[in-house]
């Protein structure tokens, strides 16, 4: 029994100094390679703690309730934005950053992170189409525009084999950039333009999902997504590897699309913010920063890191767009709190089935 | 010492006993509770969170956001959807945990553990899992949705999806409340005396005689407990609409959740929790209330025809 408690106690009250060091890294889920943390581990002599978030809002809400513990969290730019104006982070020391210079200077010093004090680029994706090429192929509907998921003339075509995201802030701007405007568009009455325009299409979807649409795609349930890139491509892996006789395929709309880069961003609270300086060094390496990509599919913004890319994802236009494409995709932008209540009234109203 | 504390209630005996389960309610419900109530006059802050309390020396508190939940008959719209498959959800599950709990209570001892314990097994894996489960079975390949829309075909009837759907959502409330129904019934049930409905029998009375005017009655408290306990779960879900909803099957618990993620709005999310509580409660206040009359009621009738 006294041997029991010791043990206990020993758990509970564990020195630090007879514990590994440890680097908490607050993640998305699947969104490092385990080869990549192997050698992390390795070379900074350390434990890597993960833990996950589903969504950007996630996180915003964990640490707006004051959660601590985190050393880096790797949030989309608009939640950088977010978290750089609640004052959330910590200043990074670039003089520790060699690598830095491997990051394509268009995703650098972005307006969001002027110089970037705070922020360093981790990879990237885009919010696309995503699609049975068997079914679509065979109704004859096209995959380059946003018209598939918003025009009853094609939709009909569709009933209930379609999902889009469950989130307000990427449907919108879907609907905004079908419409001819930016993703960014903030006039309520462009809003309201979306909002009969989502509206008008809803019955036609199967679900808003953000869940499960992965596994509904590769299983054949669903045919058509507004989805994210890496979630596509996962789709479509998956699919291969069930033996399916259909492939999930991304098709980038003409319009334009949201572009999501993620960030390493070093938590004001951070414990060990020597051991994150190291981390982002470590991932602005090309080869580590490739393993991401071979893994998910992910977009690069490391120059390095394209020798180590599969050769079959560098061709993939969805994830490596052209010049032309990647003019019209844009970042999504932190909206105010006013513009927050107003779009989730639209939401509400838009899911509430007026 | 325990033993006699028993025997002679002193006041601090019971206090010990009591104290304990009372902290705990108060400390993880009455005070979250409090500090839901203050953030719901609060103003939202402009990057998630909270609005300073104290804003240039003074008290920032304000009615806006019961003002918008009033002024926006959608958000009462969408309570009102709520409230309904709630209910629905409510009288499905008495309906099917009835004959359940009654087969239960009656059969003899040796099986009655082992029924019970069928009862409670879904509760040994989780929740989520649970639901996902039922993606796969409400599928378009299902054999479920293939039979039905086998069924529908032969009427001349469009095929109907089963999966994002609000009948996907009604049968998920009702299998994960189902247990909440059946236990407090078989709890009642179990313990009726079998010499009223004998009675009951020698007097003339047939099978359905003796159940609508004996068991039935008699049952009424644990009907009403099952009532609550499967009422107020099902009002405020937000992960089955979530899951397995379509389009339109947003219920009140998703728009609450959207205003503490997606629109970081706290105070207004706080009022709509507080909305919710307070039907809620009116609704347990009610089962109570209606549970304490209807136990006089065997009690006065018996009294009226002596």
């Amino acid at each position: 029994m006294n041997r029991l408690f010791a043990l206990l106690a020993s758990l509970v009250f564990a020195t630090p100094a007879l514990a590994k060091d440890e680097f908490h890294l607050y993640n998305w889920n699947n969104y490092i390679a385990p080869e990549t943390i192997k050698r992390f581990e390795d070379f900074c002599k350390c434990e890597v703690v993960q833990t996950y978030y589903s969504d950007n809002e996630e996180l915003l809400a964990k640490l707006a309730a004051g959660a601590k513990g985190y050393d880096m969290l790797v949030p989309t730019s608009n939640a950088v934005e977010a978290l750089i104006k609640g004052s959330q982070l910590k200043p990074i020391d670039k003089s520790q950053l060699s690598n830095l210079k491997n990051i394509n200077a268009i995703y650098l010093n972005t307006p969001f992170d002027p110089g970037n004090k705070y922020s360093v680029p981790y990879a990237m994706s885009t919010t696309i189409i995503g699609y049975n090429d068997q079914k679509i192929k065979a109704l004859g509907l096209p995959t380059d525009t946003w018209a598939v998921i918003f025009d009853p003339k094609y939709l009909e075509k569709v009933k209930g084999r379609v999902t889009v995201l469950d989130s307000a802030n990427e449907l919108f701007a879907a609907a905004l950039k079908y419409l001819g405007y930016s993703a960014n568009d903030v006039d309520p009455k462009h809003w309201d333009e979306a909002a009969a325009l989502i509206k008008k299409a809803k019955s036609y979807w199967a679900a808003f999902n953000a869940s499960s649409y992965i596994k509904e795609l590769t299983v054949g349930n669903i045919w058509l997504v507004h989805g994210y890139s890496n979630d596509i491509f996962q789709a479509n892996l998956d699919a291969k590897a069930a033996g399916r006789p259909f492939q999930i395929l991304q098709g980038m709309p003409k319009e334009g699309a949201v572009l999501a880069v993620d960030n390493m961003v070093i938590h004001k609270d951070a414990p060990r913010p020597d051991l994150a300086l190291k981390f982002m060094n470590f991932m602005l390496e090309g080869k580590n920063s490739a393993e991401l990509t071979n893994l998910i599919g992910s977009g690069n913004p490391n120059m390095e890191a394209v020798k180590y890319i599969k050769p079959e994802i560098l061709k993939n236009p969805a994830i490596f767009p052209d010049k032309a494409v990647e003019a019209k995709l844009e970042q999504l932008k932190d909206l105010t709190g006013a513009q927050r209540r107003l779009r989730n009234r639209l939401w509400t109203e838009i899911k509430a089935g007026r | 010492m325990i033993v006699v504390a028993v025997h002679t209630p002193s006041r601090l005996g019971r206090w010990l006993v009591s104290g304990p389960p009372l902290a705990y309610l108060i400390v993880f419900f009455a005070l979250p509770s409090l500090i839901m109530v203050l953030a719901s006059f609060r103003t939202p802050g402009e990057f998630g969170g909270l609005a300073p309390l104290i804003e240039e020396g003074k008290l920032d508190l304000n009615l806006e956001s019961y003002a918008r939940f009033f002024s926006e008959s959608v958000y009462a719209q969408i309570f009102l959807k709520s409230f309904g498959y709630a209910l629905l959800t409510t009288l499905f599950c008495i309906t099917l945990a009835y004959p359940l709990a009654s087969l239960i209570a009656r059969s003899s001892r040796r099986y009655r553990d082992l029924l019970l314990l069928l009862v409670i097994l879904p509760f040994w894996s989780n929740f989520l899992i649970r639901i996902y489960a039922w993606m796969i079975l409400l599928g378009p390949n299902a054999a479920l949705a293939r039979t039905v829309n086998r069924v529908l075909a032969w009427f001349g009837h469009d095929p109907v999806p089963l999966l994002f759907s609000a009948f996907a959502v009604l049968v998920c409330l009702v299998y994960v409340h189902l247990p909440f129904m059946v236990l407090p019934l078989y709890a009642n049930l179990e313990k009726h005396d079998q010499a009223l409905l004998d009675a009951a029998q020698d007097l003339g009375a047939n099978a359905w005689q003796r159940f609508w005017r004996i068991t039935f009655p008699l049952s009424l408290p644990g009907v009403y407990a099952g009532a609550a306990l499967v009422f107020i779960p099902a009002f405020g879900i937000f992960a089955i609409p979530d899951i397995l909803g379509g389009p339109e099957d947003s219920l009140i618990g998703n728009v609450i959740k959207q205003q503490f993620l997606e629109t970081r709005d706290w105070p207004f999310g706080s009022v709509l929790s507080i909305v919710l509580t307070v039907v809620a409660l009116a609704f347990a206040g009610l089962a109570a209330w209606v549970a304490r009359g209807n136990l006089r009621t065997p009690s006065s009738a018996r009294g009226s025809r002596a």
